[in-house]
């Protein structure tokens, strides 16, 4: 593919932006990493070598314990595994992740209660939350369900609103003034309401969320779409287009698309950081997703019960710090590389 | 069967101004407001007018950008009010235009290469193989170089740009073609070159022109006729030799006053008329000119004037005007 030598522009335009370009990288290695949180983070062992044989317990069936000559039939204990294997020098092994806690996983000590102070002979390096969960653990997995509920939720959002605001923008007319006022109507519906009295008959689970949010969220893309379609539909090269003939469908998808995504990509990062936000915020309230799923609402609230646990408070609220200004500086970079005015191409 | 290759009858394009949360129609634009002209095949008519005064609206009328309020739009005997989706499609293929803006009207995002086949792909007319051929060919016709088709329009110049749009329009062989304001946009040094080009694509594929601008020399220099236009309506309509020789109605006078002479010592005593065009929401009652007219009388506040031949010993061809003082008027 040939990509428009003006969209090249705009990348190396966004590629001199420092701030923007490293934190893209950042962020995509944020991503990356909570993909194979698995392989990092996890209470299950990367590789067992046991009698002669390699086991890879990460992905696949959960292997009871009994399975390596212990006396349980539950899941296998890899990190008392390991110590079993050390102390009886049979030239057994395990290769435990990073981080070898599970997300749901808690640790309890004798003697003690968590939360747990930070440690690194304990592998608990920001220590564990009110009932033992290793906090690293709740960050990257909590991380990558914020990361997806704001992904798809942005998907079915701008799938929704830049159809309708489109329709709206080039029809025109008495559909325009319908959808109008549906809108206004419907942009009045206090949604944390609704989220509160759905959230207290049933407790919603991913994808109902992302649906409920759905059902709000689409409204903001459709009043810019409808205004860039209103301004884009006038100019002539779209009056020379339908005097060719071309179809409503060939206008739509071949001139008016194309010339509206700069202004659809400006906007994408800002509904990121805008659905982790508002994730994040429903699980402080607790009503967002059920309590033992990992999340950074969650844990806010955990640090702000246990404030002499401060590790708690501390690794959520930097993590959450990092996370948007990183996604604030791409989209302002973004913003900045799309910028129109630096592109007009009037002499 | 008449040789009129174009012919507009009593066409009127009102466009409604709506108001309020329910857009309810408070008032109406009289854009086009009751013209008749007929274009023969092979000649051009110049349709010359300030800005506002809706000739670029009798041309996007004419191509069926707008529907019109009223009137008949007749093209090769077919009326266009009678045609459905499927042949106006088709007439198409026979009508097209050239935009008043080379950086408009061509869509930045696709190649040049991209916007000349648009046509044949819409259509349907040739292979995939054959549409690059016809490409070249036509960038050929228009005096672009051959690969310019893999290029961005935003990296021609204005006049190139135009040629684009040139290419584009020819591109179905078409045999009218409306030029809209074509070299307006162009620098003075570019505007000859594209208006040879025109006249020369004209000889060579026996097009016919309806030519929309506010400068009358260039209208003068392409048209056979010239129509002028006032707030929606036509004036006068002539030959482009006699609307500069003989012009009758006071605003073409005006006009030609106002035309400069490329030579510094000849001064002349220029007829500025004063004062802007009236709403078109509200034309003025009787004659449309009559709030601008230094001749103004009662009779013109009151009757409007009919567009109608005059007669005169000297003038042969066809003059019409609309003024009720035709002939007696001298700026």
């Amino acid at each position: 593919m040939r990509l428009n030598p003006l969209t090249l522009k705009k990348i190396r335009r966004f590629r001199s932006i420092r701030r923007g370009y490293y934190s893209l990288i950042i962020f995509t290695i944020m991503i990356g990493i909570s993909l194979f949180a698995e392989l990092l983070i996890n209470n299950r062992a990367l590789i067992v070598y046991y009698e002669g044989e390699v086991y890879f317990p990460t992905y696949g069936q959960m292997i009871p314990g009994s399975f390596f000559g212990l006396d349980y039939e539950y899941e296998t204990n890899y990190r008392q595994l390991r110590k079993g294997f050390q102390t009886e020098n049979s030239g057994n092994w395990v290769v435990m992740p990073i981080v070898p806690y599970g997300k749901l996983e808690t640790d309890f000590k004798e003697d003690t209660y968590p939360p747990f102070p930070p440690s690194f002979q304990e592998k608990h390096y920001l220590g564990t939350d009110n009932v033992g969960r290793d906090i690293v653990a709740r960050l990257v997995y909590g991380f990558r369900i914020a990361i997806a509920f704001s992904l798809i939720l942005l998907l079915i959002n701008y799938s929704i609103g830049i159809s309708i605001g489109i329709a709206m923008g080039y029809w025109g007319g008495t559909f325009d003034l319908l959808f109008q006022r549906i809108i206004e109507i419907w942009s009045n519906v206090p949604f944390l309401y609704v989220i509160i009295i759905i959230s207290s008959i049933v407790v919603p689970n991913f994808m109902m969320l992302v649906l409920i949010m759905a059902v709000f969220g689409w409204i903001g893309m459709t009043w810019t779409m409808r205004t860039v379609t209103y301004k884009e539909k006038e100019r002539e090269y779209i009056l020379a287009a339908k005097m060719l003939g071309a179809s409503s469908f060939r206008i739509l998808f071949k001139h008016l698309l194309p010339n509206t995504i700069s202004i659809i990509v400006t906007y994408a990062p800002f509904a990121v950081s805008g659905g982790i936000v508002a994730l994040t915020s429903l699980d402080y309230l607790g009503f967002g997703l059920a309590p033992p799923t990992p999340s950074w609402g969650e844990l806010i609230q955990q640090g702000w019960a246990n404030m002499n646990a401060w590790w708690i408070a501390i690794s959520v609220i930097s993590s959450m710090l990092i996370t948007l200004i990183v996604v604030t500086f791409i989209g302002e970079a973004v913003r900045e590389a799309f910028d129109p005015k630096l592109h007009t191409t009037y002499e | 069967m008449t040789d009129n290759l174009l012919e507009v009858r009593n066409l009127k394009m009102y466009f409604p101004v709506k108001s309020g949360i329910w857009k309810r129609q408070t008032g109406v634009v009289h854009a086009v407001d009751d013209i008749s002209f007929s274009i023969k095949t092979g000649e051009t008519v110049g349709l010359v007018g300030e800005s506002g005064c809706g000739k670029t609206t009798v041309g996007r009328t004419i191509m069926r950008l707008y529907k019109p309020t009223d009137g008949d739009v007749i093209i090769d005997g077919k009326n266009l009010k009678n045609v459905d989706r499927k042949q106006m499609r088709d007439l198409r293929k026979t009508m097209q235009m050239i935009f008043q803006d080379p950086f408009e009207s061509l869509n930045s995002r696709h190649t040049v290469g991209e916007i000349i086949e648009e046509p044949f792909i819409i259509h349907r007319t040739h292979s995939p193989e054959n549409r690059k051929k016809e490409v070249a060919g036509l960038l050929e016709k228009v005096g672009l170089p051959g690969n310019a088709s893999g290029r961005y329009p935003h990296e021609f110049s204005g006049g190139q740009r135009q040629r684009i749009g040139i290419a584009r329009a020819i591109a179905l062989k078409p045999s009218l073609i409306i030029c809209d304001e074509p070299v307006s946009a162009l620098d003075v040094s570019i505007q000859s070159q594209v208006l040879n080009l025109l006249l020369d694509l004209q000889n060579e594929m026996k097009l016919t022109y309806l030519f929309i601008a506010h400068d009358l020399s260039v209208v003068k220099h392409i048209s056979d006729w010239v129509a002028v236009m006032y707030l929606g309506k036509i004036v006068e309509y002539t030959d482009a030799d006699s609307i500069y020789e003989n012009p009758l109605h006071p605003y073409t006078q005006a006009l030609i006053s106002a035309i400069p002479i490329p030579d510094p010592r000849i001064r002349r005593k220029k007829k500025i008329i004063t004062g802007d065009v009236p709403s078109p929401i509200t034309p003025p009652l009787g004659c449309r000119f009559h709030t601008r007219c230094p001749f103004s009388v009662e009779k013109c506040r009151i009757e409007e004037p009919k567009l109608e031949a005059f007669q005169s010993g000297m003038v042969t061809k066809q003059h019409l005007v609309a003024c009720h003082f035709a002939g007696e008027l001298k700026f």
